[in-house]
């Protein structure tokens, strides 16, 4: 497989720190437009870091982190939704006294006239998870786990975003909904959306991604095809202990 | 009876004042995760201006303008609040709490000395609104009409507050910011603006508990510590954080130092105390708020 020609997110040489510790050290890695890419590690790798750094939820010591070619290192979080980059975080982060509907209406209020932001109005917003209509009432507080992913997932739609960041998705779910969910992220890739997904799950990853990184102790030791990966030992130990 | 009646009256007199000083208190505290001890001198500061405004700069003038200048205070304790949050707080939300609490603590002495330095060391007046609303009789009891305009006041003011956060698009934005800072920011939501607008909010609030009360008391140097203390109170019987904790915090503190001064005025403010105490005891968040 070929890598699509025009990049939408590239990270180059990022060290983070958490506090007085490293956890990025020259990190590097590209998302190209309408590519699916997964960062796989274990836990406590840097993968949580390495999303929240382009998410702007962290400082960077230095590197740069480009978004369309244009330089969003130091940009506010807010700046960096706004233009089109999605998250759902592995805590899903859902309001828990706000219901579902309003969890959704958040981006449709705060899109500028001739933003990007498609609001909870967007057909193509709840093609991914026609579930949630179900429950846009319910409070965020009495989600299940699975809803709450869903949610999180939805949620980061009515950005009409670019890019989705999205941390671990499939953790927590029944073999059964990961199918589902995998699905899901398929419908989302085939919209033209790229993915940037960080997954503990050496097979998950495998069952959705274009491209994979491998990220160990705050480096990335592996890029390369789906199949490639299984063929490194020395990146299938590090992966699964 | 009519006493009882005048009691009860009084209750929720003193309730919409502190629910306006406390409500803002919470708000603020909910948003940001501040606990600005300040707070009781932006309501000085609303007593004051408004005093400065209807008894020297208006003095004379004709009952309706006078009205119209009581939320002067507020809008002032407003200004002061947009122009405090992003220049003195802000650097310290992400410090431990002991430096908030001395920044606010400090910064509850520069106002004190600010108001001291502006409007002298004597009490200021703007009891002619008071006198010119009159009294009416409940039963055979008198009783100044002015003080249920102050009860209308605050009865408004906590149906607005609730009406703006929880039927708004602005309410469901700040609700988000206060339950998840990190993703609210993540959905687009410039958090430092809502910031700066939840603690205008809450500045404007204790001002206009401020202005209502002037004309019937004065403003003195002191107040907003005595009014700060008693806020704590009330928060920490309903809640931190919470406006329902704020608005029922109020209610009861109202009534019980009513009740105090009625019948056992030597203990008033230890039996306030108390009720905190064993609110704490039975619940440490407060009746409405999370542990």
């Amino acid at each position: 497989m070929t890598d699509p020609g025009a990049t939408m997110l590239e990270l180059a040489r990022l060290n983070t720190f958490r506090g007085p510790a490293q956890i990025l050290r020259d990190v590097s890695l590209r998302v190209g437009a309408g590519e699916a890419v997964c960062l796989v590690g274990r836990n406590g790798a840097g993968k949580t870091t390495t999303i929240d750094s382009i998410m702007g939820l962290l400082p960077v010591r230095s590197g740069r982190i480009a978004f369309r070619q244009r330089d969003i290192t130091r940009l506010p979080t807010h700046r960096r939704a706004l233009l089109g980059i999605g998250y759902a975080p592995e805590d899903c982060g859902i309001f828990p006294d706000l219901s579902v509907e309003e969890n959704f209406q958040i981006t449709a209020w705060l899109a500028r006239p001739g933003a990007a932001a498609a609001g909870a109005g967007d057909a193509r917003v709840f093609s991914v998870f026609p579930e949630v209509k179900g429950f846009m009432t319910r409070r965020g507080l009495h989600l299940s786990g699975g809803q709450k992913k869903m949610v999180a997932i939805t949620r980061a739609m009515t950005l009409a975003p670019s890019i989705l960041l999205l941390d671990e998705p499939f953790e927590g779910l029944a073999p059964v909904v990961v199918t589902r969910f995998i699905e899901a992220v398929r419908a989302i890739k085939a919209m033209g959306i790229s993915l940037l997904i960080a997954e503990s799950n050496l097979v998950n990853a495998t069952r959705v991604a274009d491209r994979l990184y491998a990220i160990d102790r705050g480096e990335i030791i592996f890029q390369g095809n789906p199949h490639d990966v299984f063929r490194n030992e020395d990146v299938m130990k590090t992966i699964r202990g | 009876m009519d006493v009882l009646l005048i009691h009860i009256i009084n209750s929720l007199l003193y309730a919409s004042v502190l629910f306006l000083i406390a409500g803002g208190l919470s708000l603020i505290y909910g948003v940001m995760r501040i606990v600005n001890m300040a707070h009781g001198n932006l309501y000085a500061f609303g007593a004051y201006v408004t005093a400065w405004a209807v008894g020297t700069m208006a003095a004379g003038a004709p009952v309706p303008v006078l009205l119209m200048l009581l939320p002067v205070g507020a809008l002032a304790a407003a200004i002061l609040g947009a122009i405090l949050e992003p220049t003195l707080l802000r650097p310290f939300y992400r410090r431990a709490e002991e430096y908030q609490l001395l920044v606010t603590f400090g910064l509850l002495m520069i106002l004190e000395d600010l108001m001291r330095f502006i409007w002298g060391p004597y009490p200021l007046s703007a009891s002619e609104i008071f006198e010119n609303f009159g009294s009416l009789t409940i039963g055979d009891v008198i009783y100044p009409t002015y003080n249920l305009l102050v009860i209308g006041v605050g009865a408004a003011a906590a149906s607005f507050l609730w009406a703006f956060i929880y039927r708004t698009r602005f309410g469901v934005v700040l609700r988000a910011t206060s339950q998840n800072m990190r993703m609210a920011a993540a959905l687009g939501v410039n958090v430092n603006r809502v910031y700066v607008q939840a603690f205008t909010l809450g500045c404007f609030m204790a001002g206009l508990g401020g202005a209502i009360i002037v004309p019937s008391q004065s403003a003195v140097l002191g107040m907003g510590i005595d009014a700060v203390v008693l806020a704590f109170i009330v928060v920490v019987i309903g809640g931190l954080g919470s406006l329902e904790g704020a608005l029922v915090g109020a209610v009861i503190v109202g009534f019980v130092r009513e009740a105090g001064i009625a019948w056992f005025p030597e203990i008033e403010l230890a039996v306030l105390y108390l009720a905190a105490a064993t609110v704490l005891l039975a619940r440490p968040a407060g009746l409405f708020g999370r542990p």
